[in-house]
Parts: C-alpha cells; structure tokens; sequence
C-alpha cells in the first residue's frame, strides 16, 4: 500500500500520482474505496461499509470492490 | 549589487524553441541578481530579438559551424559594445565551440559556466552505456551500425520496432525494415556514420534538469514528465514529478562525472527500471519550468560563475503544471531594420 500512500486525492476525485507524474479521476464510490484502502481498510470492510453507506447489496458490493482493485492493479497504483 | 550583463542565445522562441528566453526570464526574476540581457541571435528573425521586456539589446552572431575565429570575434565585439561579463549558450551547435574557448573567453573578460570538452563528450550515443552503467541506470538494447549489412542485423538481434538515431542529434522510430532502411540513409546523408539502432522501451517519459558545480556538487535539480508534445516532439504541458529514484540517478550522474554546468537527462521509466536516453549538456527550452517551481537554475549556474553564494533550497512541489502558449507582438520595423542593416539593435 506505499503506491497508495504517497497518492495525493481531491475529493472531486482526481487522482495524481507524484512518481509517476499520472492522473486519474474516480467517482465517489471509487473515491469512498480509495480512501478505505488508504486508510488500510481489507476488502471485506470495505464490501460492508459500501452496503452500509449506499443501497447496493454484498454482492454488488463485492463485484465493485474487487472490479475496482483490479484497476487499481493495471494502473500500477498498488 | 552591481548589474550583471549577461550574453544568453537561443532566443529563437519559435516551434522549437531555443531556451534562451526560458533563461534570460528566469535571470530577471531573481531576487539578487540585477540583470542587463543580451541576446545573441543567429536570424533577424528570432522572436526574442522583438521581446523587448525581456531581452535588452540583441547582436546577430555569424553561425558557429563556419569560420570560429570570425564567430569568436563577433563575440569580443559584442564584450566591447555591451561590455558583457559572461555567456551562456544555450544550443547544441554552439556548444563545442564556447567549450573549446571558455579559456581564450575568460582571458578575454567573458566568464562561461560549462561542462569540460570530456564531459561534453558523454553526451555521445556509444558513451551512453558507460555513463548508465556508473550512475545505476539501464539502457535500451542498442547496436552501432555503420553499413547497411549491420543495419539488417541489428534489426534481427533487436525486433521492430527500433529507434533510429545519429550519433548527436535525430532519432526516429521505425515500424518496418524499410522505415527503418528510410530513416538510416536519411541520418548517413545529413550526420554521417554511425548510425544507432536501439530497442524501443515503453514507459513514462521522464527528464531531469540540473546543474553541476564542476566538483560534484548539484545546484538544484528538478523532474518532470511531458504530458503533451508538439508534432516536433516538443513539450507543451508538463508536471512535476519527485521520482527519488530517477533524481538519485541525476545527483549520482553530476557527482561521478563531476559535471559541470547546466544539462538534461531524458530518462524513461518502466516499472522499477529507468532507462537512460539522452544527455543534453545545455538546459532545456522548458528551463523556466524549474525557475517556476522555485528552483532557478539559470540564476543558480549564473552566481556559481560569478562565485557567489548559491541558494541551497532544492525543494519543489510535485504536481506543479507547465503550460506552454503562443503569443503576438505588434511593433514597427525600425527593430527589423537595426538588426537587418547593422546587425544589433
């Protein structure tokens, strides 16, 4: 999780990358995600203070969090 | 303080742009420094010979490639009509010439800041690997060809697409043997032999400015990334980036050759791997770009030539924007014909 630490995030959502010189724009749902990994929240609490915060069920959730990680991954952010 | 008149060429700010006003304008925003600007000007042409705000007074000089004496002495010229007390050349042609003469120039009143004729010469494609190889960077597989045979088989060892460059200047990259043949006889007909052949490595352009004080000491180095590119491979938008690994590498670079003066390193990062692509020993056409981010460069290279102290800040933000644009002047023709009919204005 260093990749995500030295991210800076506006909460427009846009991302910079000091390393990298990229950016990146999320939407609040991502924004929500990224902050909960930053924090060094695990999949799972994330899943559940998705359900808790949005009408989304766990298993639209689980889909999101993991859909979302695995761009995280491409992007070379974590 | 007393005024400093300063000698900067490379005010053609045109396409691509010399990175002489870049220079001149972070002179004059310095805190210290009073400055008298002299541009030195090779077309009547060049927009920063009309940039009156910036650039005081202006002296055609004769090409550098031709006669050197005649060049030489158009600059004394210059030191007795302007009374200047240093140069700074900005482009690649000049180069050789004021580092050949930075002795001769000094007996003469004119101090210069540059890079030794050795040092200079590591900005040579088949030194590149030496180079890389002391300061823990890599380099694109590459091949020195000089005939047609190894051009072939420097294209089998390495794989499309290739880069293809001169010695010194040009690259292009090739996505076929014919492109690739196109573009070898191209650089032959204008360079010369040899002819560099290298892998084309993907990843994030990046490139580090900097100055050496000639003992291994760096005066300030900033990284940026291009984020977008004229067709002439120009920047136009950049950001500032704090890669640690990549300005170790630059602070290494000016530490183990104990570089001298200003330069530039075009670097491309690929996951952990940065690879080496370039050193320029002359500050870049976006050198105001540091000057923006608190990091003047141009002012730090002038007072280490003037032996003054140097701020020792080397601190900048990452995410800072670098937006290049154009602009018109409107002015009658009296500046036009000065520089046309008495070769200064």
């Amino acid at each position: 999780m260093d990749k995500l630490a030295r991210l800076a995030i506006s909460e427009e959502g846009f991302i910079f990358d000091p390393v990298s010189g990229n950016s990146f724009t999320t939407n609040k749902t991502g924004l929500f995600n990224l902050k909960a990994l930053k924090e060094g929240k695990g999949e799972e609490e994330i899943v559940q203070a998705l359900t808790e915060k949005y009408e989304t069920t766990k298993e639209g959730a689980e889909k999101d969090v993991t859909d979302f990680i695995e761009q995280l991954r491409y992007y070379r952010l974590i | 303080m007393k005024k400093v008149c300063v000698a900067v060429s490379g005010i053609n700010a045109v396409d691509n742009p010399g990175p002489g006003i870049g220079v001149i304008r972070s002179l004059k925003e310095d805190s210290v420094l009073e400055i008298e600007a002299i541009g030195l000007a090779y077309d009547a042409m060049e927009p920063g010979i009309y940039m009156d705000w910036l650039v005081d007074r202006v002296f055609i000089l004769p090409y550098p490639s031709g006669d050197k004496e005649g060049f030489l002495n158009r600059l004394l010229y210059v030191k007795k009509a302007a009374n200047i007390d240093i140069v700074i050349p900005t482009l690649d042609a000049e180069m050789p010439v004021y580092i050949k003469a930075a002795d001769y120039l000094q007996s003469m009143g004119i101090k210069t800041f540059l890079p030794t004729k050795s040092q200079f010469e590591l900005r040579g494609k088949t030194k590149l690997t030496e180079v890389a190889n002391k300061i823990d960077l890599k380099i694109p597989e590459t091949r020195i060809v000089t005939s047609y045979e190894d051009l072939v088989k420097a294209l089998n060892d390495i794989g499309l697409p290739v880069m293809v460059k001169g010695l010194y200047y040009k690259a292009y990259r090739a996505y076929t043997y014919q492109e690739a043949t196109g573009y070898f006889n191209k650089i032959v007909a204008e360079w010369g032999y040899p002819v560099i052949i290298q892998q084309v490595v993907s990843g994030e352009e990046m490139n580090v400015i900097g100055v050496g004080d000639g003992t291994g000491g760096s005066l300030g180095l900033v990284a940026i990334k291009k984020l977008w590119i004229t067709s002439l491979g120009k920047i136009w938008t950049g950001v500032t980036v704090k890669n640690e690994a990549l300005l170790n590498a630059a602070s290494n670079f000016v530490k183990e050759f104990k570089w001298r003066g200003a330069f530039e390193l075009e670097c491309i990062v690929s996951k952990d791997d940065i690879y080496l692509i370039e050193i320029n020993p002359r500050f870049p056409a976006w050198v105001y770009f540091a000057t923006g981010v608190g990091i003047n460069l141009p002012a730090r290279l002038l007072k280490a030539a003037l032996g003054l102290p140097v701020e020792g800040k080397n601190e900048y933000s990452a995410g800072k924007l670098y937006v290049r644009y154009t602009y018109d002047i409107v002015t009658d023709m009296s500046i036009f014909q000065s520089i046309v009919t008495k070769g200064e204005c």
